[in-house]
């Protein structure tokens, strides 16, 4: 595959997951969205680790994957903390900042 | 052979798809491992083997167990039963259109150069140009062995203190995460 479909297939999934960040209520298919966006980024770091011929975007993919667990951590610490609060996961419930 | 990578690539943004269309979170959550399964073959195919493994382990054994377990802790039935897309979806949907078709016309129609290492670097003296040359041979001789030898000389050489701050970020996560998740204090 040349490196222009990788990159617009990273894009796709780039696409994809924005939506679902914007327009989904539930907190975990939010974080599942977040993981799409991810994937796109590591897609992009494989694709151009091979065109250079350069392992630094292999590297860069598994640091992106350590974020991730990170990130998966700390956002089911705030789902729980959501569901104690409120006893849901939908993010419409928590509007007590809006202005 | 152009057949497999279509089909590839149009698996994992049918299981993209499925991630943020479908109804309940369980089966957002099951496609989202299967579309990463098809994101680690893709990984194969672009002789990245060490990385697919890792995404196996680590994203379909690791982090989507975690997303599952969050949605059997907090799944209830009220919420399963409302609109999942809500009245905001369509503007958002136009949006990310337009986002779409405008970066991606710029990136059909970028051109993606191979650059040869040396390109890169900076020279301006002729002690950097041998320093140069040296990593060069350095990165010859690395590239020899499999593609986790590979890795392995470039992740605990050049990136031995990012690795360690990766290190550092996961346990202020985990501790993090145990701060926000506890009851009262």
């Amino acid at each position: 595959m040349s490196t222009a479909a990788l990159v617009i297939l990273g894009f796709i999934l780039f696409c994809l997951g924005l939506f679902g960040v914007m327009a989904r209520r539930n907190f975990i298919v939010i974080l599942l969205s977040i993981e799409l966006m991810f994937a796109a980024a590591g897609i992009n770091f494989i694709a151009f680790s091979g065109l250079w011929r350069n392992l630094t975007g292999q590297v860069f993919t598994i640091f992106l994957i350590a974020v991730a667990a990170g990130e998966a951590a700390i956002g089911l610490g705030l789902l729980i903390a959501l569901y104690r609060l409120k006893h849901t996961a939908n993010v419409d419930e928590a509007h007590e900042l809006r202005g | 052979m152009t057949v497999l990578w279509i089909v590839l690539a149009g698996f994992i943004v049918a299981c993209a798809l499925g991630v943020v269309l479908s109804r309940s979170p369980i089966s957002s959550a099951l496609s989202l491992l299967v579309g990463f399964i098809g994101v680690a073959i893709l990984y194969l195919a672009l002789k990245a083997e060490f990385v697919a493994a890792v995404q196996v382990l680590v994203y379909a054994g690791g982090i989507l167990v975690l997303y599952i377990f969050g949605i059997m802790l907090t799944d209830n039935e009220a919420l399963r039963l409302t609109r999942q897309v809500q009245f905001q979806a369509w503007p958002v949907f136009i949006l990310v259109l337009v986002l779409f078709l405008w970066m991606g016309h710029k990136l059909y129609r970028a051109e993606y150069v191979a650059q040869p290492q040396a390109r890169i670097m900076m020279v301006a003296t002729d002690a950097q140009a041998d320093a140069a040359k040296a990593a060069l041979a350095a990165q010859a001789a690395a590239r020899s062995g499999s593609n986790t030898q590979q890795i392995a000389s470039v992740l605990y050489g050049d990136f031995l203190y990012p690795f360690e701050a990766a290190s550092v970020l996961l346990l202020v996560a985990a501790l993090g995460a145990v701060f926000l998740a506890k009851k009262e204090v």
